[in-house]
This record gives C-alpha cells, sequence and structure tokens, in this order.
C-alpha cells in the first residue's frame, strides 16, 4: 500500500493526499479520485507527472511501477478546458459541407441578388460540389465509424482555430467556384476528365489507408504497429512513405485545384500540405524511434523526396 | 504596429545574441549563445545598422534646418530609410540559422510589416508620403536605441542608459510609430481605391481576385488587437527587467 500526494506543479501547494491507494491502480484511477476532491479538473484536463518538468505519465501506467518510495509525489499540470476529438472533427467538417453548399446555391446576399438561387451553366461546377461535397461526408462517415483515436481530447481553443481554418477556405474556395463571373479550366473537357481521375484515386487511396490504419489496432486499443502494405494496391504506396494517407490527401486536392482551376483552392492545397508535412515528419520521427526495425527505404509523406 | 512590434519582441537582459522572443520567459531557456564567429558577425550588422540609423536621424534634421518646415523632409532621407529598413530582413535569416534565439515568425512579423509600410503603401501610393513623418521619427529613435542595444550586449558591455531608453521611450514611440502608420495607411487609402493598385477581380482565368483598398482596412483593423498586446507585454517586460537591474545596483 502506498500514499501519494499530489501538488501544483507551478505553486507546489499540496493539492490532495491519497492514501491507501492499491499498488496495481493505474494512473486513470488516480484521476478519478483526484476529481473526487476537485471536481472542476475532470480527468482529461489531468496532466500527472513525477517531475514538475517531465512528461505526462499516461492513464495505463501502473502505479506499482512507478520509480517512487513509499510516499509518491505527483505533479499536477491543468491542460485547461478539454473537447473529445470526434466532436472537433464533426464540427470542423460539417461546417465546410454546409457551407459550400450555401454558395453552391448561390443563396442570396453573396452574390448580386439577379443570381439568387440560381445555377451554374458549367458542368465543372456542378462536378465540384460533388467532389467537395463527397470528400467531406467521407471525413464524417470515417470520423464516427472508422478512425481509433490515441487521444481522448484536446484542448478547447483548437476547435477554435481549426473550424475557423476549414471552414474559412471552404467559404472562400466555395465563393469563386460558384461564382457567376467564373472562368472554367483552359484545356477544357480534358483537364477536368484528368483531375477528377486524380481526386478518385487519390480519395479511394486515402480510404485504403485508414482502413488499414484501422486493421492494425484493435477496438480499445492504444498499440502502435509499424504499417505495412496489405492486399489492397492502394495501400502498397506504404512501402515509400510512412503517412500515405496525407500522400494522396494533397493528392485529391490538387486534383480538385486542376479541375476547378482556381487559386485558392491551390493555396488551401498548399497549406495543407505544409501542416500535413510537418504532422508526416513527426510521425516518421516517432516510428523511426519506436521500431528498431522501421523499413529504411520510407520517407514521411513524399515519396524519396520529403 | 511595426513600431510597436520591433521593440516588444526583443527583450533580451543583456548577453547572447541580443534578441529574444516575446513570451521566452529569460530564466527558463539554455543561454547558448552564438559562437566567436557569429558573434563578430552580429557585432558588425548592428554597428551598420546603428550607424544608418543615425544617418537618417541626422539627414532628417539637417533638411529641416536647411528647409525650415515638414515638408518633404521624407524626399531627404527615402533612400538610406529603405536600404536600411529592407535590410532588416536579415535579422530572419539570423532567427532561421540560430544565431540570434528568436522566434523565425515573430521577427518576421515585424520586419514583414516594416517593409510593407516602406514599399507596399508609402512607396506605391506617392500622396501618402506627407502623414510618412510621425512614424519615420518614432522608427528612427527606436532602432538607433535598438541597435546600438544589441551591440553593447553582444559585447557584454550595456549601459544602463541604453537598457533604460530601450524599455523606457517606447511608451511614447509606440503610440507615435502607430498613429503615423495608421494615418499613412488612411492617407493612401482614397488613391489605392482609384487606380485600382495591387488589386485583381473577377473575371480572371485563376478564379481569384482581390482588393487591396479592403485589405488595408482590414490591417488597419488589427492594429486594434494587437497594438494593446504588445504595448502591455513591453509594459510588463520594462517593470521586470528595470527593476530587476534596481536591486541588483542595491546590493552592489
Amino acid at each position: 500500500m502506498k500514499h501519494y500526494e499530489i501538488l501544483d506543479a507551478k505553486t507546489r501547494e499540496k493539492l490532495c493526499f491519497l492514501d491507501k491507494v492499491e499498488p496495481h491502480a493505474t494512473i486513470a484511477e488516480i484521476k478519478n479520485l483526484f476529481t473526487k476532491t476537485h471536481p472542476q479538473w475532470y480527468p482529461a484536463r489531468q496532466s500527472l507527472r513525477l517531475d514538475p518538468k517531465g512528461k505526462s505519465l499516461k492513464d495505463e501506467d501502473v502505479l506499482q511501477k512507478l520509480p517512487v518510495g513509499t510516499t509518491a509525489t505527483l505533479y499536477f499540470r491543468d491542460l485547461g478546458a478539454q473537447i473529445s476529438w470526434v466532436t472537433v472533427f464533426l464540427t470542423e467538417y460539417a461546417g465546410p459541407l454546409f457551407i459550400y453548399l450555401l454558395f453552391y446555391f448561390r443563396v442570396p446576399f453573396i452574390y448580386g441578388h439577379k443570381y439568387d438561387f440560381t445555377s451554374s451553366r458549367h458542368t465543372v461546377v456542378h462536378l465540384a460540389c460533388i467532389c467537395h461535397s463527397f470528400h467531406y461526408i467521407k471525413r464524417l462517415l470515417e470520423t464516427l465509424f472508422v478512425h481509433r483515436f490515441s487521444h481522448g481530447t484536446m484542448p478547447l481553443r483548437n476547435i477554435f482555430k481549426n473550424c475557423t481554418y476549414y471552414w474559412g477556405f471552404a467559404a472562400w474556395m466555395a465563393y469563386y467556384i460558384n461564382h457567376p463571373l467564373y472562368t472554367p479550366p483552359t484545356y477544357g473537357a480534358q483537364q477536368v476528365k484528368l483531375a477528377l481521375a486524380i481526386f478518385v484515386i487519390c480519395q479511394l487511396g486515402n480510404f485504403s489507408i485508414h482502413m488499414a490504419l484501422r486493421d492494425l489496432r484493435p477496438a480499445g486499443s492504444k498499440t502502435r504497429k509499424i504499417p505495412y502494405p496489405t492486399k489492397n494496391p492502394f495501400t502498397w504506396l506504404f512501402l515509400l512513405v510512412s503517412c500515405p494517407n496525407y500522400t494522396y490527401e494533397v493528392g485529391s486536392w490538387i486534383g480538385f485545384a486542376i479541375m476547378t482551376q482556381c487559386l485558392p483552392v491551390a493555396l488551401f492545397s498548399l497549406v495543407g500540405f505544409t501542416q500535413m508535412t510537418i504532422w508526416a515528419k513527426g510521425k516518421h520521427r516517432s516510428y523511426l524511434k519506436e521500431f528498431r526495425d522501421y523499413p529504411p527505404l520510407r520517407m514521411p509523406i513524399i515519396p524519396f523526396l520529403l | 504596429m511595426a513600431a510597436v512590434a520591433a521593440t516588444a519582441a526583443a527583450k533580451g537582459n543583456g548577453g547572447g545574441g541580443g534578441r529574444a522572443g516575446a513570451g521566452d520567459a529569460s530564466g527558463t531557456r539554455k543561454k547558448k549563445g552564438p559562437g566567436p564567429l557569429a558573434t563578430a558577425y552580429l557585432v558588425i550588422y548592428n554597428v551598420v545598422m546603428t550607424a544608418g540609423w543615425l544617418v537618417i536621424a541626422v539627414g532628417l534634421v539637417r533638411a529641416y534646418l536647411a528647409k525650415g518646415s515638414y515638408h518633404s523632409l521624407y524626399y531627404s532621407i527615402e533612400k538610406p530609410l529603405k536600404f536600411f529598413q529592407t535590410g532588416a530582413l536579415l535579422e530572419i535569416l539570423h532567427c532561421a540559422i540560430g544565431i540570434v534565439p528568436s522566434s523565425v515568425v515573430l521577427t518576421s512579423f515585424q520586419v514583414m510589416s516594416r517593409v510593407f509600410l516602406i514599399w507596399a503603401v508609402t512607396h506605391s501610393v506617392k500622396e501618402s508620403e506627407d502623414s510618412v513623418l510621425l512614424f519615420v521619427i518614432a522608427w528612427t529613435i527606436t532602432e538607433i536605441i535598438r541597435y546600438s542595444f544589441y551591440t553593447f550586449s553582444l559585447l557584454n558591455h550595456l549601459p544602463y542608459l541604453i537598457k533604460w531608453a530601450r524599455y523606457t521611450l517606447f511608451i511614447v514611440l509606440y503610440p507615435m510609430g502607430v498613429s503615423g502608420e495608421l494615418l499613412t495607411i488612411y492617407a493612401a487609402l482614397p488613391f489605392v481605391r482609384q487606380a485600382g493598385l495591387y488589386s485583381i477581380s473577377l473575371p480572371n482565368k485563376y478564379n481569384f481576385s482581390f482588393d487591396y483598398y479592403a485589405f488595408l482596412i482590414l490591417i488597419m483593423i488589427s492594429y486594434i488587437p494587437i497594438f494593446p498586446q504588445l504595448y502591455f507585454h513591453m509594459i510588463h517586460q520594462r517593470r521586470k527587467i528595470l527593476s530587476h537591474t534596481e536591486e541588483h545596483k542595491k546590493f552592489e
């Protein structure tokens, strides 16, 4: 039986003393006990560590295995209000889906009054609406049924940041594509067909990768394994990159940019590419750190290059 | 804001590469400092910049004494102003290669906002040049103090007067610079609208449009949230750094 005291990491104030805790107990259980005395700090908001400036302990960590004496000191940091990943994803993806349609149907007060509820005479504009809507519907469905999240929550301020980004860009792109003065692609139907093919292939690829990643991890677990190509040809990109889902995502948006020949779409693709490259490099680094036998040929996001 | 930002981010309290990013608590970072070659280069850079802004200051005074009025003083220092303010872009590089311990993002923001005002407003809209004097004076005084601060810090010989000046004069110079900048942008507006400067409208084959007039208005609005934050950050820094030095002096 051990005793645990929880101190504030910044002020060193004694916040809580837990005596007679079972040695097999996990950090998650300590967090639940801590919430009882401080209900405003629900478990998702708590960061407990052995050193005030150290790394957070994981919920699954067993107390017995921690390097402490008879009375252990845990330091607490408030992570701030938290929101679930699922909530954030659903909100940030539902926005663009809905917003784009407002522009597509030329709802009043966006374009001149004579254009209210009119329809574009360009086929590519209708096609673009289908592609954009499909993309976000796919994302929403994947969030609900496919993804297995490592973390339950993220800081609340992220939802404002993320929604501004997604919703803002969606409105900006949709405004031009659905504008009465929209100019269709220079190379006409050929350009549109090629770009559509790129888009569809990359969407299928992206979905294949999401499914492959899901199958790596059993439901409810947080295990991490090296992803490998499966029978699905789209997953063969794993031979060359660590995060083919991001590769396919960039490809989809490049396809969409070529299809609509719209500069704001190209800029959105560029910004997205930059962010995904940062994530891919991070993921690649963690794979290398965690697995000695990680395939050396793989690059983070672009085969052989990046 | 360009005036405010430039002093706000650089809160170094002596020693090392000189400029510390806003938000970094000086106590928690490892003071590594640039190597001897980098230090030599930075000293030269900061000396040259100090000299450059002194040239601008002297130029202003001489032109005023010669002409007897404030009109067209800008033209007398237009070239060195453009040269030395644009030269400050190097500071982004310094942060990027790590010889100055500042945030690349913050430094880019500061320098780009200055460069934007010089080239995209003052240079591009000749008619805005009358309002320019207010921020030019504010920037000149600020930069002379700032660059000499860095020079002395790098040589580990910072006179208290320079430190005091850096953390005190901003109280007047910030609002002065910000007012000058806003007045200049405001003066440029009607001419931008008239000429359709830097603007592109539909239809075009890239399906893109940009209204520089609206953009300038957005820039002016952005001063409202940004300026107070930077200003009060400097006030906070002032309290921390100047009182810290006072205490040290008491114990000597």
